[in-house]
């Protein structure tokens, strides 16, 4: 059974050659079935395929599928194998049952669109080389499926492609993540020199074995391999792309959120995560980041005004969650988090999309207001997916999951107080700007009138992941709370579990408590001071201006101008003094050099044949010569 | 000649008796799709014969050794021509009336290459080279209405001629040396001596005057792009492949057992033609408006990426030159296949403007071209990225870090000219240029053809190993050096 697996991918990117071949002559109905069906089918391909496992794993609990060798010169021998285990399960399922439940509500979201079928081309593209990334038993297929999301991330941010500004917040994305991307490179060009092979599991075998704990090229390979990590999963510092991002189509950013792209920085530090251990400075530094990141971006969601906006930086904030927990050696619960995410995110965003296609393309929170009565279906499933953002305790699934996390950070391997903090700090802020934006999108004063509601294919895939958001957390709760464990017992054959301090065990429950009061303390700041003070609400539009410190954190700390002061327009500078280019003058010379040779070397060809009479005897004797004289 | 003998030489025997039949039948019969259905058969079954050869004896002083080496370029050049006949069997029937000599031609030119790929002695090595050449003096003059036609045949003929004569010179230097023809038996008198003589140096020269004029590296290359542009598209195709692919397996073959990688004074005299014919063929090109002279000055430096290879010596050399002449053998046939499709009636289609906008009219054959040129730029996921691979690696081997980097540097260059050839075929046709254009001629069983090449070259690009793994194997089934 689990030979199929290479059916996983294949089905989405058949749909796209497809679709990238034919559309333009396909009925939309055609599109619509192709694009959301090979989706479809690669979900229940893969259900089928977990289910097979999960009865009857293999030995080991890994299964490795090669297809071919690439090529196979001077000993190195990349292979093109999929790679199946508990972790690519998890990815796998996610990827392709999000996926295919934002395809569906696509098919309707989209549905007035001219672009149809290149819009669902790119996604099943999307989709299918996000399967490849996480499938990849070998990390230089990992990377194309790595360059893969990032070219379909450019091409989707971008999609429409009229108006120069997506075009320009495409080419951000791209470029902030090739800074990572490039690091990624550099990385993997150390290890297949260490080691001389980029197998995963040779490479980590290898790894443990060769390298000692502390070790400095553990550290510096461990550290450009989060270089590519940090700029895919939008962290600090290459974290200024994601909010730009949302020039896309509301689905796209569903896509990119949930289920592919922003999480395979998260994945990738799974995968290696022996190469991780080796090294407790980045490690360290893994788990500063995750947690610097998740206060600065949740602090700045608090003032934005664009409702997917808050949206993005929210998803900064909880992929820095997840960085917190793989930084202190938690990966079942980064990994946890990463699905309860992918649940409640792409309810959230979703949620978003059809708000602003009743309110005909509104992006304006402040323009908002009331819809709780106009759009019953979507307020109920935006609640879910807004308490499990803001993991509310008990009834949501993102207070498990997020809750393992601030357990972890104290108590974990690298865990200390700070961190715990810093996250305790961010669980409030998060359920602050979550309850911002609903009541002020849903309640209060109606403001602009609903001119569509959206029909079945929007309306399934929202109660789906409302249910999921609610109920997704109870595989697997704390010791307090009837300890199931089925979820980080699956993933126990990837993971070995990292001791926990002993001395520090029966801290639980009286961490839980304050973990669980955060939020709630959020939704009631929330609550106080923008249901009963309406005219709050209109304050943070941006054209009141408002203090310094708004403006601060609406322009997301202020990171863009930082670059454009520090590269940006350094660069600008260099390349105005450099107009007669220095750098062009060794192209340019090569040009003219070359055609000045071409021009000296044309005379040879005369076409008169005593001329290339004399060329080959005059070769002869300089052959002769030569080899008598030398 | 003992049977066993007499079974290894079956692919020959097959090629050179089958034409005293085919002759018989076209002089009581002439019919051009008989001839050229019996021409494929008979490569066909040539190529057959090739899986039953028996594991060769070695056995010192033999003529020809038909080992694994052998074995696999016969092979290759079997199929390189079948591909030709293909390909020629709509562009001559266009210009011609009875042109069923053109397919014997055909079979004894591959005959003269075959005994080249194994050749073991002097004397076959001449045999084998003059049926080569006196068979592609005609097939280059065939088409005799034509006076580029004459022109390039009369052009080759006498150049081949001269080149012969150095080379025969060359080969009687050794046989006053050494007392012998054979390459093992010279071999082992070089071991004795220790340093040639500078008689037997000049020897080494003249011999190479000879290769390189066949192999068309500097500085005996000038007669390249007059012969490729006035020969017929699909013998072009012939010398580019199968007549350059034969001498060069030779003269691997002949250093290997001279054990000529211990000489550094050979060494550096192919280290200087290689980057020559690098530069030399690569910066003419340049601004080269002429396809057909544009594929000439490109396999001048193809060649010269070639002997990079030949240059770094041991095994990795012996499996990458396969690799890159497989690669390069299916590259330029899809090429010139293209070229010859196009071409109807009074000239060929050899200036870049009839590839104007080729792709929005016949996009198929845009696309076989456009994976022609990339293949031979070296452009990842087509053969020629992966030959080139092959090459650069070898070199690395070796550590030849000059010749590496000036084969990068020349790769860099040549881009320009591909591309400039693929930028036209998808730039808008102008209104009303297309008057301008000759017809197509393509015939089913060219499309056919074309349409293997092409996948073929795609194929091994993304998976290699297939090949790789023939290669390794049949080469190694006798490993004869």
């Amino acid at each position: 059974m689990t030979e199929l697996v290479w059916i996983i991918p294949a089905l989405p990117l058949a749909g796209f050659l497809t679709l990238a071949f034919f559309g333009r002559r396909l009925a939309r109905p055609a599109v619509a079935w192709i694009g959301a069906g090979s989706v479809g089918l690669s979900a229940a391909a893969a259900s089928v395929l977990a289910a097979a496992f999960m009865v009857n794993p293999p030995a080991g609990s890994s299964y490795t599928l090669t297809l071919w060798t690439w090529m196979s010169v001077g000993g190195f021998a990349p292979q093109i194998s999929f790679y199946l285990d508990p972790l690519s399960i998890v990815f796998v399922l996610i990827i392709t049952f999000v996926g295919f439940l934002i395809h569906l509500y696509s098919v309707e979201f989209m549905a007035d669109d001219e672009g149809y079928s290149r819009f669902f081309a790119y996604m099943n593209l999307f989709i299918g080389s996000m399967l490849i990334l996480v499938l990849a038993g070998d990390l230089l297929l990992l990377y194309l499926g790595w360059e893969g999301v990032g070219l379909c991330s450019y091409l989707l941010i971008g999609f429409w492609y009229r108006d120069p500004k997506n075009g320009l917040a495409a080419r951000k994305a791209f470029i902030m993540t090739r800074v990572g991307d490039t690091a990624m490179a550099i990385g993997l060009f150390l290890l297949l020199k260490s080691f001389g092979t980029l197998n995963v599991q040779d490479l980590m075998a290898a790894a443990s074995g060769q390298w000692s704990r502390g070790s400095a090229l553990a550290a510096v390979s461990a550290a450009l391999l989060l270089g590519g990590a940090l700029g895919k999963s939008a962290q600090l510092p290459l974290q200024t792309w994601l909010p730009d991002a949302m020039a896309g189509p509301t689905p796209v950013s569903a896509l990119i959120h949930a289920a592919t792209m922003v999480t395979a920085g998260v994945y990738l530090i799974g995968r290696t995560h022996a190469l991780f251990e080796l090294a407790p400075v980045v490690m360290n530094a893994v788990a500063v980041i995750g947690a610097a990141t998740l206060l600065v971006a949740g602090l700045s969601a608090l003032a934005q005004t664009d409702i997917k906006r808050v949206l993005a930086y929210s998803t900064i904030s909880q992929i820095g969650y997840m960085f917190l927990a793989l930084g202190v050696g938690a990966w079942s619960a980064a990994i946890f988090h990463f699905v309860t995410h992918a649940f409640f995110k792409a309810l959230l965003f979703l949620g978003a999309g059809a708000v602003i296609l009743a309110l005909d393309d509104e992006h304006d929170m402040t323009k908002m207001g009331g819809l709780r009565k106009k759009l019953p279906l979507v307020f109920w499933s935006f609640m879910a997916g807004a308490a499990s953002l803001s993991a509310l305790p008990l009834v949501s699934a993102g207070f498990y999951s997020k809750e393992m996390i601030l357990w972890r950070s104290f108590v974990g391997w690298s865990g200390n107080p700070l961190l715990w903090a810093a996250g305790l700090a961010g669980a409030f802020i998060t359920a602050l700007y979550t309850f911002r934006m609903v009541f002020i999108t849903f309640f209060g004063q109606p403001k602009s009138d609903v001119h569509r509601v959206p029909g079945w294919r929007m309306n399934l895939p929202l109660l789906v992941l409302a249910c999921l958001s609610v109920a997704g957390g109870f595989v697997e709760t704390p010791d307090t709370l009837g300890n199931v464990r089925i979820f980080s017992g699956f993933l126990r054959s990837v993971f070995q579990a990292l001791p926990v301090r002993e001395s520090l065990a029966g801290l639980e429950l009286s961490l839980q408590i304050p973990a669980a009061l955060a939020p709630l303390l959020g939704l009631l700041a929330a609550y106080l001071f923008y249901m009963t003070i309406p005219a709050n609400g209109r304050r943070f539009s941006p054209a009141a201006r408002g203090s310094r410190l708004r403006r601060f954190f609406f322009s997301g700390w202020g990171f863009d101008w930082l670059y454009d002061k520090l590269f940006v327009l350094p660069f600008i500078f260099a390349a105005r003094k450099n107009r007669n280019d220095v750098a062009d003058m060794v192209n340019r010379g090569i040009a003219a050099i070359s055609l000045s040779a071409n021009r000296g070397l044309s005379w040879t060809q005369s076409g008169m044949l005593r001329w290339y009479a004399i060329g080959i005897a005059a070769g002869a004797i300089i052959m002769i010569g030569l080899a008598v004289v030398l | 000649m003992t049977l066993v003998e007499l079974h290894e030489m079956i692919p020959l025997l097959i090629l050179g008796g089958a034409v005293v039949p085919l002759l018989l039948t076209v002089s009581f019969y002439r019919n051009l799709k008989l001839t050229v259905a019996l021409t494929v058969l008979i490569f066909i079954a040539a190529f057959t014969s090739l899986f039953f050869a028996p594991k060769p004896v070695r056995t010192d002083g033999s003529l020809l050794s038909m080992d694994g080496y052998a074995l696999f370029y016969i092979g290759l050049f079997l199929a390189a021509s079948l591909v030709v006949a293909l390909l020629s069997y709509g562009y001559v029937r266009e210009r011609k009336d009875d042109c069923q000599e053109f397919y014997i031609l055909l079979i004894l030119a591959t005959l003269g290459a075959s005994v080249l790929a194994a050749a073991n002695s002097f004397i076959p090595l001449f045999l084998g080279l003059e049926i080569l050449s006196v068979s592609l003096y005609v097939l280059i003059s065939y088409l005799r209405g034509f006076t580029r036609c004459i022109e390039a045949g009369v052009k080759y003929l006498i150049l081949a001629a001269a080149s012969s004569a150095f080379l025969l010179f060359g080969i009687a230097l050794f046989y006053a040396e050494c007392g012998t023809m054979d390459f093992k038996g010279i071999s082992e008198i070089l071991q004795i001596q220790g340093m040639p003589t500078p008689l037997l140096y000049a020897a080494f020269g003249l011999l190479f005057v000879g290769f390189g004029f066949k192999l068309a590296i500097v500085p005996f290359h000038m007669w390249t792009p007059d012969v490729y542009e006035g020969a017929p598209s699909p013998v072009t195709a012939y010398i580019a492949t199968v007549s350059k692919g034969a001498v060069f397996s030779l003269l691997v073959r002949f250093f290997f057992i001279m054990g000529a990688h211990q000489y550094k004074k050979l060494l550096f005299l192919f280290s200087a033609i290689a980057v020559a014919s690098m530069f030399t063929g690569n910066l003419l090109a340049l601004r080269q408006e002429n396809v057909k002279r544009v594929l000439a000055y490109s396999s001048i430096a193809h060649l010269g990426y070639l002997l990079v290879a030949f240059i770094a010596g041991g095994d990795l050399a012996v499996e990458a030159a396969a690799f890159y002449l497989v690669s390069y053998f299916i590259t330029t046939l899809a090429a010139f296949g293209v070229v010859a499709a196009l071409s109807g009636g009074e000239r060929d289609a050899d200036s870049i403007e009839d590839y104007r906008g080729l792709f929005w009219q016949r996009p198929w054959l845009a696309a076989a071209l456009t994976a022609a040129l990339l293949s031979l730029a070296g452009i990842p996921l087509t053969a020629g990225f992966l030959a080139k691979y092959y090459l650069v690696a070898a070199g690395m081997k070796a550590r030849l870090w000059a010749l590496v980097i000036i084969l990068i540097i020349n790769s860099a260059i040549s881009i320009y000219y591909y591309l400039r050839i693929v930028a036209v075929m998808y730039a808008e046709p102008d209104a009303g240029q297309n008057a301008g254009r000759t017809a197509f001629s393509s015939s089913p069983a060219a499309g056919v053809a074309l349409c293997v090449m092409t996948l073929l070259l795609v194929w091994i690009g993304v998976y290699p190993q297939t090949l790789i793994t023939i290669i390794n194997a049949v080469i190694n089934y006798a490993y004869p050096f």
